[in-house]
């Protein structure tokens, strides 16, 4: 885009313009809240907004604590300690990557600005992928939280762990070997370095935080108003069928969009499910969903994300199945 | 969107989870056990955004940006040093919190939940005293649809809940269980038979605690399985501070 020309007065107009469109938006809203507040009384509506506003915050804590990582990654750990700790080979270091996902206890929100960081701070984007899919899928909390969610499942936590893993290291692998560093597109992080490590922390918490936050709210929306709108009956008549079944409960995860520290207890009220279908759900919802993918848009970039999802999903099915035929019959 | 205004957002994100908190409004949302977490992040948030200020005001916006050469836009990135326009999205839930505040999850969504238990596997431990006892909706759902009833028969139970019509007539009394937050609730239900008079058809989303007594019926070992209970008395009452089970 060339539009250098035009850019600066462009600029500063806009700069005026935001803070006092904040202000007087806020004011109007204040005035208007009577008015504002008897739409919500339907209850549709009304059931909507709440699950919209329990998901973000839910998610914020989770969120923050992201950020506040990615942003102590960037401050406090040189460069020199990636390159010293994973194998030289590219393709050595995706499997190290994706156990080290291990040892990030938090759920999707908060591996999204972790592997952004990672790559701004010269990690080969096949390992920070693999980590980002790997770290809330297969973390203690989470496994733990599944052998809680299916008392006398345990085949089922060690599927978990065995799909998950095995998709994140795939997909990292494809990456490295189809994959163009050109898709990701990340917002410049040179401003951000400040005049000290604790400054450059904390601004870099704060831009995550901004570009990661406002896609969580948009995918927790999405997720909200799907939610309220798909008639239940529906998922009785789905349950019969085991294809059926399957391609529902990866979609179901792909737009509920649940925090993955809670996704087997929601997948473990699908009583009427088979076992492998809801261990696709379990797999597929860590690594997409519509909250998700919408982060990594904002994280990585829209080309990155349309090519990566779908890349994910598929490997994240197949995956499902193959361990789900071995260790759940 | 300017420094300034992502300085604001951030704050102003931080305090609606301060808010929520400290007036237990958040129960209506997230368990309990979120409370000192929520905390954390509202108070990291305001953090964030105070020092932000504090930039803005020590003019390091100014320098900053004129120290930085334009090319960076050539990348199309506009928001490199004014924040993502997504970020104006953080708005929403402030407004829903502060201008909306949605209410617990009530009698649509409850209604929407087909199921209504899932096979617990552990064994019910007997009731512990009195007359009458204290049952939470799952516990009962899961004792007289999964075990059933045996620990429930000749025992006074008093439940609290509330009302979801049943549309084959009379009323549920239910309360929604979250797994983690109100996105995942589902329902348990209770058929409340031969209310006291005036209580034949309440008004969706009435609270009450309902005292009687199990009764056989309703059917067991099913998901779908609504127990029923002979009610004695019925005194409604607010909204519990905790709506969830």
């Amino acid at each position: 885009m060339s539009q250098d020309v035009d850019a600066t007065p462009k600029e500063k107009r806009w700069r005026i313009g935001s803070l006092e469109l904040l202000i007087i938006g806020l004011i109007a809203l204040v005035l208007g809240q009577q008015w504002i507040v008897t739409f919500f009384t339907n209850p549709a509506l009304q059931t909507a907004s709440t699950i919209f506003v329990s998901i973000v915050v839910q998610a914020m804590p989770f969120l923050v604590g992201g950020v506040l990582l990615s942003g102590a990654v960037t401050a406090f750990i040189p460069a020199s300690v990636w390159q010293r700790v994973l194998p030289k080979n590219k393709a050595l270091a995706v499997p190290v990557s994706g156990c080290a996902g291990m040892l990030l206890p938090g759920c999707e929100c908060a591996s999204v600005p972790v592997a952004g960081s990672l790559v701004s701070k010269g990690v080969p984007a096949s390992s920070a992928l693999t980590f980002l899919l790997a770290a809330p899928a297969i973390n203690p909390i989470v496994l733990v939280s599944t052998f809680v969610a299916f008392p006398g499942e345990p085949a089922l936590v060690l599927a978990r762990f065995v799909a998950s893993l095995a998709t994140a290291i795939i997909v990292g692998w494809i990456w490295l070997r189809f994959g163009q560093d050109s898709w990701m597109r990340m917002a410049s992080r040179l401003h951000l370095v400040g005049d000290t490590k604790f400054e450059t922390f904390r601004r870099t918490a704060a831009h995550d935080f901004l570009h990661a936050g406002g896609f969580l709210v948009f995918g927790a929306a999405i997720a909200a108003f799907i939610n309220v709108i798909i008639p239940a009956e529906w998922m009785q008549s789905v349950a019969d069928n085991p294809v059926l079944a399957i391609g529902f409960m990866a979609l179901l995860a792909i737009v509920l969009s649940i925090c993955s520290e809670a996704d087997a207890f929601v997948a473990s009220s699908f009583t009427q499910f088979s076992l492998t279908s809801k261990l696709v759900f379990m797999v597929v919802g860590p690594m997409v969903d519509i909250k998700l993918v919408a982060m990594q848009t904002g994280i990585f970039g829209r080309r990155f994300a349309m090519r990566f999802a779908p890349t994910t999903l598929v490997v994240a099915i197949a995956m499902s199945l193959i361990v789900g035929g071995v260790l759940l019959t | 969107m300017t420094r300034e205004v992502q300085a604001v957002i951030l704050v102003l994100v931080g305090s609606a989870i301060i808010r929520i908190t400290i007036d237990d409004t958040f129960l209506n949302y997230v368990k309990e056990g979120m409370r000192p977490w929520l905390l954390l992040t509202g108070g990291a948030l305001i953090a964030m955004g105070v020092l932000a200020i504090v930039d803005v005001f020590r003019g390091e916006r100014g320098k900053k940006d004129d120290d930085e050469p334009e090319h960076e836009h050539e990348q199309g990135d506009d928001h490199a040093h004014h924040g993502p326009r997504s970020a104006w999205l953080l708005l929403l839930p402030v407004l829903a919190i502060f201008l909306v505040a949605p209410p617990a999850l009530g009698a649509f969504a409850a209604a929407r939940d087909l199921t209504n238990s899932s096979p617990s596997g552990a064994v019910a431990p007997p009731l512990p005293p009195g007359d009458p006892v204290e049952v939470y909706v799952s516990d009962y759902v899961n004792r007289a649809v999964w075990d059933f009833g045996k620990t429930l028969a000749g025992r006074t139970v008093a439940i609290t809940g509330f009302v979801v019509p049943n549309p084959d007539g009379g009323w549920w009394l239910t309360r929604m269980s979250l797994a983690c937050c109100a996105a995942d609730a589902f329902a348990g239900k209770i058929q409340v038979v031969d209310p006291p008079e005036g209580w034949e058809e309440p008004p969706a989303d009435t609270w009450a605690v309902v005292t009687g007594e199990w009764i056989p019926g309703g059917g067991t070992n099913s998901d779908t399985a609504i127990p029923l209970l002979a009610a004695e008395n019925i005194v409604q009452i607010e909204q519990p501070v905790n709506p969830y089970d």
